[in-house]
């Protein structure tokens, strides 16, 4: 197993004692952590998950638009930051794993060091919630 | 290879009776590789002793820079074959986005903190970033990680004739983390210390201390000890001491760290607080009698 970079080490340090959820994603886009209140908005705890490839977890959590309609993966916050290496902000529907729906500001800022990206960090605001769904 | 301390004091030079025997001078040590290529890990004022130390003889060396704190290059200015036109200096370290190694060094190295211009330097002194990849110096293989410190800081491992030494001394890798608990590859400087033969770590609080300085780039006697267990270092230095700790209290927290050792399973004498001009060679035979 190699060794994180320092400056992931140190996202995660800081995710883990903040209240905001809060996602954490390497250079590759899979995503390495997200913090207890991010599990509580999930309905699913990181230490249950581990780690997931940038190509599943979108789905982990919809997300959806105002229409109801899934957002493609290129057009998320999270994305933007780690491939484009600019912060993004968007806001959309998710749902937890007990179907409740959720509606967030999620706004994304890539972690660009001298020896170029070593990720992203996603910081969801959730500004509703529809209860649970069927 | 072998290696001499000749700084252990961190953040600022303690010299008086009641430091004598660990030593005043800040962070140095002299390592000298299996085909003899020397090496300095950082340049605090230790180093002015190791440049007494050698034969005025052309010399050609490098030195290692974990970072640029004062107490880490303090004694550059101070380094007699700095001022020897034969000799060749290489001094590598962390990269930043606000300036170059040498702009950097350069700071303190100029007025009004200095006499004399880096440019001035008689040497023939060339400056490099520490690339990412692992390098090679005469027959050693060299690693620079980035470390929880504050500011650009690196901890390095040096790899030579089967033996590996691992040196980071600012290192606070329990800030905003449980090192007992936390996954391997998310401990700083895990992967340098991993199994290495001789570990030289950051000692510099003890655990009564260290909540006053959380946040300040430095470990506590439990977080030290912690992280020598979880990296399986084979011998551990307790390293970079509090300007504060005299000789008498340092023997206390000595004590102290040998008893919690051995409470967590280690072998007696393989953690000791590192004495100012202590030798060693690796790979080491026996375990050095306990600080007393």
């Amino acid at each position: 197993m190699s060794q994180r970079p320092l400056e992931l080490i140190l996202a995660r340090n800081l995710m883990s004692a903040l209240s905001t959820p809060a996602f954490l994603v390497d250079e590759g886009g899979v995503l390495v952590f997200y913090n207890k209140a991010a599990g509580v908005l999930l309905g699913k705890r990181f230490e249950e998950l581990g780690t997931v490839g940038p190509d599943e977890w979108g789905s982990l959590f919809g997300p959806f638009d105002e229409r109801g309609e899934p957002i493609p993966y290129d057009k998320l916050p999270l994305v933007i930051a780690v491939r484009n290496g600019r912060p993004a902000h968007a806001d959309f529907e998710i749902r937890s794993a007990d179907g409740a729906r959720h509606t967030v500001e999620a706004s994304a800022f890539p972690i660009l060091t001298a020896h170029g990206s070593r990720g992203a960090i996603a910081i969801f605001w959730p500004t509703s919630s529809n209860g649970t769904g069927g | 290879m072998k290696l001499k301390l000749w700084g252990t004091r961190g953040s600022i030079p303690s010299p008086g009776p009641e430091t004598i025997r660990y030593g005043g001078n800040t962070s140095c040590v002299g390592v000298t590789l299996s085909d003899g290529s020397l090496l300095a890990l950082d340049a605090g004022t230790g180093i002015r002793s190791l440049g007494l130390a050698l034969a005025a003889e052309p010399t050609r060396l490098h030195i290692l820079l974990t970072h640029l704190h004062l107490d880490h290059i303090q004694g550059l200015v101070f380094f007699a074959p700095a001022f020897r036109t034969q000799t060749e200096i290489v001094i590598w370290g962390p990269s930043s986005p606000e300036a170059s190694l040498r702009d950097r060094i350069a700071r303190y190295i100029s007025a009004p903190l200095s006499p004399v211009e880096v440019r001035e330097l008689p040497c023939d002194v060339s400056f490099r970033h520490c690339p990412e990849s692992e390098w090679e110096i005469g027959p050693a293989r060299i690693r620079a990680a980035s470390v929880a410190h504050r500011g650009p800081t690196l901890g390095y491992r040096i790899d030579d004739a089967g033996c590996s030494l691992a040196y980071i001394p600012d290192h606070e890798p329990a800030l905003g983390a449980d090192i007992e608990t936390l996954e391997e590859d998310w401990i700083s400087g895990f992967a340098l210390a991993r199994d290495a033969s001789l570990l030289i770590h950051d000692g510099q609080y003890s655990d009564a201390e260290y909540p006053e300085h959380i946040g300040w780039g430095h470990s506590s006697l439990s977080h030290a000890l912690s992280f020598a267990r979880r990296t399986a270092a084979q011998r551990t230095i307790l390293f970079h001491h509090d300007p504060l700790h005299s000789d008498e209290r340092l023997d206390q927290l000595g004590e102290e760290a040998q008893e919690r050792w051995a409470a967590m399973g280690g072998a007696r004498g393989t953690v000791e607080l590192g004495f100012e001009g202590s030798e060693y060679e690796l790979p080491l035979r026996s375990p050095a009698p306990a600080a007393t």
